[in-house]
């Protein structure tokens, strides 16, 4: 076997392993295209056990999509990143990569060596952010109108576009409320405010319509009410306990036998059974608790109908089978501890609010805690919609809305929609290319070319034709016209600015990092080993 | 019987299945191995080097992306004993020194390429063996003469490690950033003082953000939540790190029940047992400590007897997770609390939340043990956070390796072309048919700076025969800079490597090709029914030692 020909076969299946990763990555990309912008599609994803999600979200597109080939995998999780790290840009981060790589194509096809690529999109990555970071206008976070506008950027190009003026404003006041400028923050992005979106609960309700949608002062429990015993359903100046033990029988770790003689001691036992909880019920009560709010027990029943019986005989309203995900949650909101022992019955412990009380909503009944004394930061929001599918995309949307207004909040920069900062950096950049010699020059004009892809998607999805629209916002920006981007409203191009088009400037920077990263990666990859 | 059509099998002497093969064709099942595992890993070698996809066939068919020759190894499907040679070598090379696990697998496979040549010459392998281990001892006595140690200058060694880890990264997928992700490296390998031992140093993967924004954080970060109602911040914190259950100690003969005969006992055990969970609670208050992490779950009952008492409790830290942090902070772990006057407390000057992107975790800055520290990796996904702690992971490695044995050497193939130009003078000294294995080793050598640059796309031929022309003067520091395509001198390209690892490739790497070389017979007995169909391989072994 002569040297010669074994590294000529081996360098043809190196690129055929190139060339299959990028088609693969390149045709994921090009499934979810037509979602991007404001007059993008929607995508019907039916799973396997017959359940049917309909979205324009890229990254759920894309994690229910079931891809095999490893290259499609990383366009899954360059779209789980942009999620994890924006909130937001999901389907453009992918589009974006999906660009590049056609670019890096071509220019293999030319012989360009992969690496040589790679470097270069590196320097026309961080070339196009400097230029974004140029183009960003700071914004005071007390200004509500620009944070509302970028989050109804985000939210027009949703399924729930036309509600986009009723959840925008929501999603700016839910995060401002929580954003919380005690925690300290160790990644050198200097900001002093923080937003744990956690500190967020989304409840979603069947029935009513979008519209109804409302944030709830205070605090809700998808659990209605135990009162089978007739216990109250509404208590005024609520003192709320959050216990963790259960009011129910005693039962030990330890394995045990009540042994009975004879049938006085059955009478017995069921006498002691009942002052048993009598005594609880009563130590609660001594505690001036008159809402409680039992931890749900795997072990054993948290409530009997005998211990319901006696609390409603207290006057005191019981929510039970909280989850213990939510008592960080709710002990934050309502400012009380949980209690684990019935001994620790203190009033200080307790939390205190205006009213609790059981509502109907739509068809289902729920708990609304209001007027909550001294509450902490957190809020919820209740998702309203008419059938399910409407109901999980608007939480979704609204969920993105959130994540764009804590970008915001992060990073307080805004820059204009609507195809302009690509169209812009385009621009710069193929400038840019002109001082430059060598592969960079023309790695970074191919960059410049791939960006176009945005602006050119959005027209296309619009229903405009592209390639007048594209020429015309080159020549706009060409002559100076930086904040000029597509208005898909009207078909035509005008200032986006003007328009009040603004997206946080976090969500294009780290889409294009993100994309150019994972281009890198796929580029340096010459084959596919199968292991165990 | 032999298996049909197997030479050379005696028959009734081998089980049914079991295949024996010999001679040439033994040789030649063992070259064929080697080489095909040397041919896979040989593209990734050096700063153009490429990655590998390796996609798991087993459950969850996860995918990974490397560089790194060991991972590389380590998971693929292998089958040939001698390519399981040298598998294990680079598995050695990396428990060893962390680094250069591909270049020792090229290496060994050259070796035996060229021996492979000598071999269809006829010179007996013993000769070739030899005839290589001369020419190692001479390589290595070359590149030791060359070894530059500056230990003596603290600003001058450093500046050495920053070279090293530079070197060590750019033929990984840090290499954009190998700047920051070298002073990164330097500073916690540093940070251990002269006996370092990678334990102390943690990494810490959280997906988002991007890779510059990785840091050193000087101090512990653990990933877990402080319980509900507890303080989120103490200074002066005196820690106790404990592996305990904290739920009701249960009696552990299997059956044991009680009986009573009333419900007032049944409550009294209850209360028994709470009052134990108090009791053990109330103990572990009395060590004086003001943080509590334990290894177990901490049940509600007791994280608000904690909470009551104003200690932060942290359940459910991994086991590494107190380990370390046992180490980390002075502290012992224990698990009886009778004697607090033997329990060693840790300490630490500030516990708070912080949050890393998405997630919060909790910080212990100014701890006992000022080397600890946390390296926190933030990148696009989670295959790149895999690739960047295994390129990361190397690069503490090698500096590790840099200063126990403080000599380092240019890197970019001069060592290479030293060694190469040394045993070519030796084999010039030497008499009969040594001296063509010495010229082959000579030419094994050379073919790492020839990968080197064909993985870079350049002209190989031309740049290797340019270095060798250089290196004719004595003392030239001559390499191949991929950067720019062309032989440059390596002092002032920065490019360095720890003497120590390449001493190791060149010595395993000759070990690993004459122990393939020797072998003349293998054996493959017959797979086990059982293990059929499931990718084990144990059944086939090699034999002739």
């Amino acid at each position: 076997m002569s040297k010669k020909s074994e590294s000529y076969t081996d360098n043809k299946r190196k690129q055929d392993v190139r060339a299959s990763n990028m088609m693969a990555a390149k045709s994921v990309a090009d499934a979810i295209r037509t979602s991007l912008g404001p007059r993008g599609m929607d995508k019907m994803v039916c799973a396997a056990n017959g359940e049917v999600t309909i979205t324009n979200d890229g990254a759920t597109i894309l994690n229910t999509m079931d891809v095999v080939s490893p290259a499609a995998k990383m366009l899954v999780e360059l779209s789980k990143s942009q999620d994890i790290n924006a909130g937001d840009g999901t389907t453009s981060v992918t589009v974006l990569c999906g660009a590049i790589l056609n670019k890096c194509i071509q220019m293999i096809e030319k012989g360009v060596h992969p690496t040589v690529i790679s470097d270069g999109m590196n320097k026309a990555a961080l070339k196009a952010v400097e230029i974004l970071k140029t183009l960003a206008k700071e914004v005071d976070l007390t200004d509500r109108e620009s944070i509302i506008k970028s989050a109804a950027t985000s939210l027009n190009s949703k399924v729930v576009a036309q509600y986009s003026n009723l959840l925008a404003p929501m999603a700016a006041d839910l995060v401002l409320k929580v954003s919380d400028s005690t925690l300290m923050q160790v990644d050198g992005t200097a900001s002093s405010m923080r937003v744990d979106l956690r500190d967020i609960k989304v409840l979603k309700k069947f029935g009513g319509t979008i519209d109804d949608t409302e944030i709830v002062d205070g605090l809700v429990f998808e659990q209605k009410a135990s009162k089978a015993a007739g216990g109250p359903t509404k208590v005024a100046n609520a003192k709320i306990a959050l216990i963790q033990f259960c009011v129910s029988p005693p039962k030990p770790d330890l394995e045990n036998n009540v042994v009975l003689s004879d049938y006085n001691a059955m009478d017995r036992l069921l006498k002691d059974e009942r002052n048993y909880i009598l005594g609880l019920v009563k130590k609660i009560k001594a505690s001036g608790c008159n809402v409680l709010l039992i931890q749900k027990s795997i072990l054993r029943d948290a409530v009997t109908d005998l211990s319901l019986h006696y609390l409603a005989k207290a006057k005191i309203l019981v929510v039970r089978d909280v989850e213990r995900d939510d008592i960080e949650f709710i002990s934050k909101t309502l400012k009380c501890l949980p209690i684990s022992h019935v001994d620790h019955m203190k009033s200080e412990k307790l939390g205190e609010a205006d009213m609790v009380e059981s509502l109907m909503v739509g068809a289902e009944k729920i708990v609304k805690v209001t007027g909550i004394k001294d509450a902490g930061k957190t809020a919820t929001v209740m998702v309203r919609g008419s059938n399910k599918l409407v109901l999980e995309e608007a939480e979704r949307s609204l969920h993105d809305a959130l994540c764009v207004v804590r970008c915001l909040v992060q990073q307080p920069f805004l820059i204009p929609g609507g195809g302009a900062p690509e169209m812009e950096m385009s621009r710069l950049l193929l400038e840019y290319a002109k001082t430059l010699t060598g592969m960079d020059s023309y790695c970074v004009r191919a960059f410049a070319e791939a960006l176009e892809v945005i602006p050119f998607t959005l027209a296309e999805n619009a229903g405009l034709n592209p390639i007048a629209i594209v020429t015309q916002l080159r020549a706009l920006h060409a002559k100076g016209g930086s904040s000029h981007g597509i208005n898909v409203r009207k078909g035509t191009v005008t200032d986006i600015l003007e328009e009040g088009v603004v997206q946080p400037l976090l969500v294009t920077s780290s889409a294009i990092s993100l994309a150019t990263e994972c281009v890198r990666m796929i580029l340096k990859i010459d084959d596919v080993v199968m292991t165990r | 019987m032999s298996a049909s059509g197997v030479p050379g099998g005696a028959p009734g002497i081998l089980n049914e299945q079991a295949i024996e093969e010999k001679g040439e064709h033994a040789r030649m099942s063992s070259f064929v191995g080697a080489m095909a595992i040397a041919d896979l890993v040989k593209t990734t070698l050096g700063p153009k080097g490429m990655d590998k996809i390796l996609q798991s066939m087993g459950r969850g068919e996860a995918v990974t992306v490397t560089n790194d020759g060991a991972t590389i190894l380590k998971s693929i499907y292998v089958d040939n004993p001698a390519a399981k040679v040298l598998v294990d070598i680079s598995k050695v090379q990396d428990a060893e020194v962390g680094d250069g696990t591909t270049s020792v697998v090229v290496l060994a496979g050259e070796l035996l390429r060229q021996a492979e040549n000598l071999i269809n010459m006829k010179i007996h392998p013993m000769t070739i063996i030899a005839g290589f281990r001369e020419a190692a001892e001479c390589g290595r006595n070359a590149i030791e003469a060359r070894a530059m140690n500056n230990s003596s200058d603290s600003a001058r060694f450093r500046e050495d490690l920053m070279n090293v880890a530079r070197t060590t990264l750019s033929s990984k997928f840090l290499t954009q950033d190998k700047e920051h992700f070298a002073n990164l490296a330097v500073d916690a390998v540093m940070r251990l003082g002269d006996a370092p031992s990678l334990e102390s140093i943690h990494i810490l993967k959280k997906p988002g953000g991007d890779l510059t924004k990785s840091f050193l954080d000087e101090g512990f970060i653990l990933d877990k939540k402080i319980g509900v109602g507890q303080p989120k911040r103490i200074e002066d914190a005196k820690i106790l790190v404990a592996n305990t259950p904290m739920d009701t100690d249960k009696i552990k003969i299997y059956g044991a029940r009680v009986r009573v005969d009333s419900m007032a006992k049944v409550s009294d055990i209850e209360k028994a047992e709470k009052d134990k969970m108090k009791d053990k609670v109330d103990k572990i208050i009395a060590h004086g400590c003001n943080v509590f992490i334990n290894r177990q779950l901490i049940y509600n009952y007791p994280e608000e007897l904690f909470a009551d008492a104003g200690i932060m409790a942290i359940e459910h830290a991994d086991f590494d997770g107190i380990e370390r942090l046992a180490s980390v902070t002075g502290g012992e772990i224990c698990s009886t609390f009778d004697h607090p006057e033997d329990v060693k407390l840790g300490s630490c000057k500030l516990i708070e939340e912080i949050m890393i992107g998405e997630e919060k975790l909790i910080h212990f800055s100014g701890v006992e043990l000022g080397a600890a520290c946390t390296v926190v990796l933030r990148g696009a996904s989670l295959h790149l956070l895999d690739e960047a702690e295994r390129s990361l992971h190397d690069a503490l490695c090698v500096l590790q390796q840099t200063v126990k044995d403080r000599r380092v050497i240019h890197g970019g193939g001069c060592p290479e072309m030293v060694m190469s130009k040394a045993i070519d003078e030796l084999a010039q000294r030497t008499p009969g048919k040594r001296a063509i294995a010495m010229e082959a080793f000579s030419k094994a050598l050379r073919a790492i700076p020839t990968i080197i640059c064909d993985n870079a796309g350049l002209d190989s031929a031309d740049l290797v025969y340019q270095l060798r022309f250089c290196h004719a003067v004595p003392g030239s520091a001559m390499g191949i800079d991929v950067l720019e395509g062309k032989v440059g001198d390596m002092q002032d390209c920065g490019i360095f490597e720890s003497f120590r690892v390449k001493e190791q490739v060149l010595l395993s790497a000759t070990e690993a090709a004459e122990m393939i070389l020797r072998v003349d017979d293998v054996i493959n007995n017959s797979a086990r029914v059982q293990t059929m169909g499931t990718g084990i391989h144990d059944s086939s072994t090699c034999l002739g030692l």
